[in-house]
Order: structure tokens, then C-alpha cells, then sequence
């Protein structure tokens, strides 16, 4: 069961084009999009928040994408298996860093957490670099419905 | 404008932009080291380069450079280069800092960024963040030490190469990079 469960915890590989792929795959209701480590503490404050959100706000879709290397790919699966999130997780496909950094947005500095929220025509509008409440995560999602 | 005050006004612009960017000049600072002696930037008037990096005590990706972090201010000192750490994060204080650099044998000094005003000013996001400047303290290089956290497959060092450019009076060819980094933890303003 635990094995199953492991090996249900995510949801594939992505390089920066499947990070958008998926974001497109959404279209018609706002994304949000957050990327993350098991290494990263306030990511690791901050998943429990996502899933709460994502829990709550069924007019929202949540990407989630593990930037971990795929070394540590069981890190990964365990720690999402634990949280249980009623989002699809990724894990970063190997390739340059940089390179999916600019992928996903040129603006992005590279520090994680960061949540970009995508409106419902699959438009940027938002770009939260570093650790953010729930409210102020709903604010920015707020403003993407406008 | 005479050029003199265009540089100047550059200095100034940098210094309060909340960025600095590739070509701008730096004005000098003075901040205190772990050990609570205070470190002028002007005393590394004449080093051939300065290295400036961001670095924390548990960002586990600033860690994972450690041995490649004193390595590089081995090889470099040697040549004429200043490296210089810089820990700007809020809860990481000096006696942690003196306690981490000891541990891990970081021999170059480390400065105590307080209320993380120089992080404001270079822009620096992430741990570790490097900026290098050349003899007249122009920007010429930020960005990443290389393009592996876990070092077992490096296949740009980015830091080294940018530095041996500037020592040799060449064009670095690589003046930006991003990598992944711990957040900088900065204090509530």
C-alpha cells in the first residue's frame, strides 16, 4: 500500500515548456503554479498553506512543481505522499537550471518558493517570489479573476 | 555631463536603485565581520578583482559550496583576488557565523550584512549569489558559482571562468546567471 501510494505521489517530469503545458492545459480558470524543494524550508512551511488553498478554492487550479534533483526524487515522493495534495506534483526534468528558470519566467530571480498565478486566458499576473501567506496568495488570485 | 559626475551619478543611481546591475560601479562599504571588527571594502583597493558573495549558515544549497567556496578563495588569493562573504539573512548572528566558518574551514572574511541594507542595495535574492568586481570596482560578473548545487556534474563554472576573464583583461562571456538559492531572509521593513 505504501509503495503504491509512493509511487502515486507525482505526477511526472517537466522541463519549463511542460510547466507551461500544464498551465495551459488549465485554461479557462485561473493556475497557480508553485515551485518548490524538500531542502527549502519555507517551502516546506508553505506546501500545507497550498493545500488548504486548494481545498478551499475549487475555481482555482494548483500546480505543483519539485525543483529537487532527481537523486532525491524518493525525498520528494515521501514527503508529498505525506501531505496528500489534491494537486498534480511534477518534479523537475535534469537539464540546466537556468534555463527552466528563464523557461518559466525571465523575471523569476531562482529562489524558491515562488508562485506565479496565470489568469483564465493563461496570462501571467503574478509573480510571488520567496514564502506568502494564504491571504495574500488569495489576494493575488483575486486580482487574476479581475 | 563631464564624465566624472556621469560616473558618479551611475554610483549613486546603483547605490539607491535597490539593484545593481552588470557596469555599475560600486561605492565601497564598510561593514562589521563576525568577529565584530569592521571591514572596509577601500582596504582591497588594488586587488586585481573582488569577490562579493552571499552566503548563509543553512540554506543547504549555500552549504553544498562550502569546500567549493574556500577552494576558490585559495586558488584566487594567490592571484590577486578578494573573496569576501557576505550573510545578510536576520536570524543567522555572528556567533553562528564565526561557528559555521570555522566548521567548514571558510577562511575568507564574512561580514554581517544587519537589517540586510546591502542585500537591499545589490538586489541579492538568493543564497549563494555572487558578484564580482574588477580593480575600479565595476560590476562585471553575478550570478552563480556554477551550474551544479551538488558539484558532481559541473559543466560551467561560471564564478572561476568569469574570474579569469577579468585577470586576464578579457571580456567575461558569461556576465549573468541565475541558479536556485535559499531565499535571503531579510527583516521586516
Amino acid at each position: 500500500m505504501t509503495a503504491l501510494l509512493l509511487a502515486a505521489a507525482l505526477a511526472g517530469q517537466v522541463d519549463a515548456t511542460g510547466v507551461h503545458r500544464a498551465v495551459a492545459a488549465q485554461k479557462g480558470r485561473p493556475v497557480l503554479v508553485n515551485l518548490w524543494a524538500t531542502w527549502c524550508a519555507p517551502c516546506v512551511e508553505e506546501f500545507p498553506t497550498l493545500v488548504a488553498l486548494a481545498r478551499d478554492r475549487k475555481d482555482v487550479a494548483v500546480v505543483s512543481i519539485s525543483i529537487d534533483d532527481s537523486s532525491d526524487r524518493k525525498a520528494v515522493e515521501t514527503f508529498v505522499a505525506r501531505q496528500d495534495p489534491p494537486f498534480p506534483v511534477y518534479l523537475k526534468a535534469n537539464g540546466d537550471d537556468e534555463a527552466f528558470i528563464d523557461g518559466v519566467d525571465r523575471e523569476w530571480s531562482g529562489v524558491v518558493p515562488v508562485t506565479l498565478i496565470f489568469d483564465r486566458s493563461g496570462k501571467r499576473v503574478a509573480l510571488l517570489q520567496g514564502e506568502h501567506s494564504k491571504a495574500e496568495i488569495e489576494k493575488a488570485l483575486e486580482e487574476a479573476k479581475r | 555631463m563631464p564624465t566624472a559626475a556621469l560616473t558618479l551619478a551611475a554610483a549613486l543611481a546603483a547605490a539607491t536603485s535597490g539593484s545593481l546591475n552588470v557596469g555599475d560601479k560600486l561605492v565601497p562599504f564598510s561593514l562589521k565581520d563576525y568577529a565584530g571588527k569592521s571591514v572596509d571594502l577601500k582596504a582591497f583597493d588594488g586587488k586585481k578583482a573582488v569577490v562579493l558573495m552571499f552566503i548563509a549558515t543553512e540554506c543547504p544549497v549555500s552549504n553544498a559550496y562550502n569546500d567549493r567556496m574556500a577552494a576558490l578563495a585559495k586558488d584566487y588569493s594567490a592571484k590577486g583576488v578578494a573573496i569576501v562573504g557576505i550573510n545578510a539573512n536576520r536570524a543567522e548572528d555572528t556567533s553562528r557565523i564565526a561557528e559555521h566558518a570555522k566548521q567548514h574551514g571558510l577562511e575568507f572574511p564574512i561580514l554581517k550584512d544587519v537589517d540586510n541594507l546591502q542585500a537591499d542595495r545589490f538586489g541579492a535574492q538568493v543564497t549563494p549569489e555572487t558578484f564580482v568586481f574588477d580593480n575600479s570596482w565595476t560590476l562585471r560578473y553575478h550570478g552563480r558559482i556554477d551550474d551544479n548545487q551538488k558539484g558532481d556534474n559541473i559543466q560551467n563554472q561560471d564564478l572561476r571562468n568569469a574570474l579569469e576573464a577579468v585577470l586576464a583583461g578579457k571580456e567575461i562571456a558569461v556576465k549573468e546567471t541565475k541558479a536556485f538559492g535559499c531565499t535571503i531572509k531579510r527583516v521586516q521593513k
